[in-house]
């Protein structure tokens, strides 16, 4: 991306020079890493909150297929968890991912917290949070997010942060780690609506005549913290997002930009599309407002107890089955490493035999 | 050198082939072995004229003489600081003048004779020609560089030839092999008579043999020294880049961005959407970033998806 953009520029600087300074009429900045052609737009964008409730009773009943065969389908929720439990915990654990970043040292950009955000979602819609731990994933997702939005720390100076056996912690995270990519398919790029906030500001400075936009920020920040806590960014683009962030933040201090989203932003060319637009931002204000729900505790306590016993225990870091899986894993290796270095000799011996030339055809 | 003995302990290249004489600047010769004993602490005196010596300035002796060793040591000397050219002198008789002063330096220095004002001398044309002889070094040291590439050329051409030597040898034993149990299969194998099949393959023998004789010659043109200049100018720069296949066109970018239109460059600039992001310090300019790369992007992000709308997404 670095490197394309320094090309572009380069090209504009030379054009520059050629012909006194006229900018072209085209745009600096890559089309491949636009929304409109990203995973994120094509793989990862859902119509509606039914779809993705779907998806994710999908993956519990198919966990409890797998691990339930013995039980009595009647009475099957006595001993797994319920959909709905499921979406609480996640719920929850989202809650703490929040805390984790808000709280990491050093501190973290606003993206990595956004990237982690999407990685978690993402991986609980086809995934049943009794087959994989949401406190393990969540700290993988963060690992990997401040992988991916470049902010640089070391696996020594992550587990830092976690209370607790840091050794096990960091084990759990890099053996989870490749999990997480594949379940999210490796599409890893994800458009956060924190850059998008401040494309609007720049265009509402620039073409709206509301007194001093920066006003806005703080309550489109928080605005966004609680977006991320819903599906919203699964349901809509992260532009739409932005905008209801700052729509809400600009009724908050009683200043209307209506005419500024219908004339301005939309102008000509968005004449038909305002009315999704108004349906997104109705849709997200209205999910945002039903973040803010305090979780019960004593439900939780339960749920907790419950999850430990009902968790996979091939995926329990603590269990004898998974060290055992490890274990054979390990060895795995070791045979896989037997089975290469035997063909790489036997390949070494033929070409030895070939070096002297048996063929009766040579002549 | 053969009968050379060492002064100080009569060692002879005869009884110790190894014998190595060294060779300070008063001209008088020692062993290598009497001089790491004599030296030990590194200065000492010379056993024969007591001049103090140190021992980093021994040399190992070139010359049968010692005496001549001594003054090459001399002239070196000397010549550091008189490194006129002819160049530098108006009239050749100028010139001359000027290297009958230098060999009367040295002369004088190697023959003892009048050294403290023949050292004042010297010092003395050190002060007056101080500029000159800071040029003159550096010309020679220019010269000294080009040789000593020259000869490190020569040097590389030379591993070349050998190491191609050395493979066309595998490359003829190999082939020679080959060709030997080619024959024993064919006369194995083969229904022809056997004499009509050696004969064929001496035949065969016999032109490649002739081939490479003709070979040889060839290469050795190639890698004699005229022609090694030649090359090495040719190898000063580089071969000029030739660029094959369709010339480049430049095509604009089309932007998928499903929301409005962003603002283009020239916008960004004219309607000052430019004004509101910081500018570029000095050090990302120097980097290759601009601001109007920042603004645009941010624009750009908060344009596109604007149209997304829930229904037009597939269902999964």
């Amino acid at each position: 991306m670095l490197y394309s953009v320094c090309c572009q520029c380069q090209k504009d600087n030379l054009k520059k020079h050629s012909k006194s300074k006229q900018f072209s009429n085209t745009f600096l900045y890559v089309s491949d890493k636009m929304f409109a052609a990203s995973t994120q737009c094509k793989h990862w964008m859902f119509s509606s909150e039914e779809e993705l409730n779907k998806l994710r009773d999908l993956a519990n009943a198919k966990h409890i297929q797998v691990y339930g065969k013995n039980i009595d389908p009647a009475t099957k929720y006595d001993f797994f968890l319920t959909p709905e439990e499921e979406k609480i915990m996640v719920k929850r654990y989202e809650l703490h991912l929040r805390d984790f970043c808000k709280r990491f040292q050093p501190a973290m950009p606003r993206c990595v917290v956004g990237t982690a955000f999407h990685y978690f979602k993402r991986f609980y819609i086809n995934n049943s949070v009794m087959n994989y731990h949401p406190k393990e994933i969540m700290v993988t997702c963060i690992y990997l997010a401040c992988k991916v939005e470049e902010f640089n720390v070391s696996i020594q100076q992550f587990v830092a942060n976690i209370k607790g056996d840091r050794e096990k912690a960091t084990d759990i995270i890099l053996n989870n780690e490749l999990l997480l990519m594949e379940q999210l398919n490796f599409h890893l790029s994800i458009h956060n609506p924190f850059r998008p906030v401040e494309g609007l500001l720049i265009d509402i400075k620039t073409r709206c005549s509301l007194h001093d936009p920066e006003r806005l920020r703080p309550g489109t920040e928080h605005f966004l913290e609680r977006a991320l806590l819903t599906d919203a960014v699964l349901l809509y683009s992260p532009s739409q997002v932005a905008l209801a962030a700052i729509l809400h933040a600009a009724s908050k201090l009683q200043e209307n930009l209506d005419s500024y989203v219908t004339d301005t932003l939309f102008g000509e060319d968005g004449r038909g599309k305002l009315e999704d637009l108004i349906d997104a931002v109705r849709g997200i204000r209205s999910m945002v407002k039903l973040a803010d729900a305090v979780p019960d505790r004593n439900q939780q306590k339960i749920l907790d107890k419950k999850l430990d016993k009902c968790r996979n225990p091939e995926n329990n870091p603590d269990s004898e089955i998974y060290k055992k899986k490890m274990l054979a894993m390990l060895n795995e290796d070791d045979d896989l490493y037997g089975v290469i270095s035997e063909q790489n000799y036997s390949m070494d011996n033929s070409a030895l035999n070939m070096s002297i030339p048996t063929s009766p055809q040579v002549a | 050198m053969d009968d050379f003995t060492c002064p100080r302990c009569r060692t002879s290249k005869f009884q110790n082939p190894s014998l190595k004489m060294m060779v300070n600047v008063c001209g008088h010769g020692l062993c290598e072995s009497c001089v790491d004993l004599l030296f030990l602490k590194g200065s000492g005196s010379c056993p024969e004229c007591k001049i103090p010596l140190r021992r980093n300035n021994f040399r190992v002796q070139l010359f049968e003489d010692a005496a001549v060793e001594k003054e090459v040591d001399i002239r070196k000397r000397v010549l550091r600081d008189f490194n006129k050219k002819e160049e530098d002198f108006a009239t050749l008789k100028e010139y001359n003048d000027y290297l009958e002063e230098v060999e009367s330096i040295i002369y004088n220095l190697s023959n003892n004779i009048d050294v403290v004002n023949t050292n004042k001398r010297i010092e003395q044309y050190k002060r007056d020609n101080k500029e000159q002889i800071m040029k003159n070094k550096g010309k020679l040291g220019r010269e000294e560089y080009e040789l000593e590439e020259l000869l490190e050329l020569e040097k590389q051409l030379e591993e070349q030839r050998k190491k191609e030597i050395q493979m066309e040898e595998i490359e003829t034993k190999k082939k020679k092999i080959q060709d030997k149990e080619a024959l024993i299969d064919e006369l194995m194998f083969s229904n022809a008579d056997a004499k009509n099949i050696i004969e064929t393959f001496a035949q065969q023998a016999q032109q490649a043999k002739e081939e490479s004789v003709d070979k040889l010659p060839s290469r050795a043109t190639k890698f004699s020294t005229g022609i090694q200049i030649g090359q090495r100018s040719n190898t000063t720069f580089l071969p000029v880049p030739t660029d094959e296949g369709p010339l480049y066109t430049y095509k604009p970018i089309i932007l998928s961005v499903d929301g409005p239109k962003p603002p283009t460059t020239d916008e960004i600039l004219s309607k000052g959407f430019i004004n509101h992001v910081r500018p570029e310090t000095e050090q990302g300019r120097a980097g290759g970033f601009r601001s109007i790369i920042a603004c645009s992007r941010a624009l750009q992000d908060s344009m596109s998806g604007l149209f997304h709308s829930k229904k037009s997404s597939t269902v999964h």
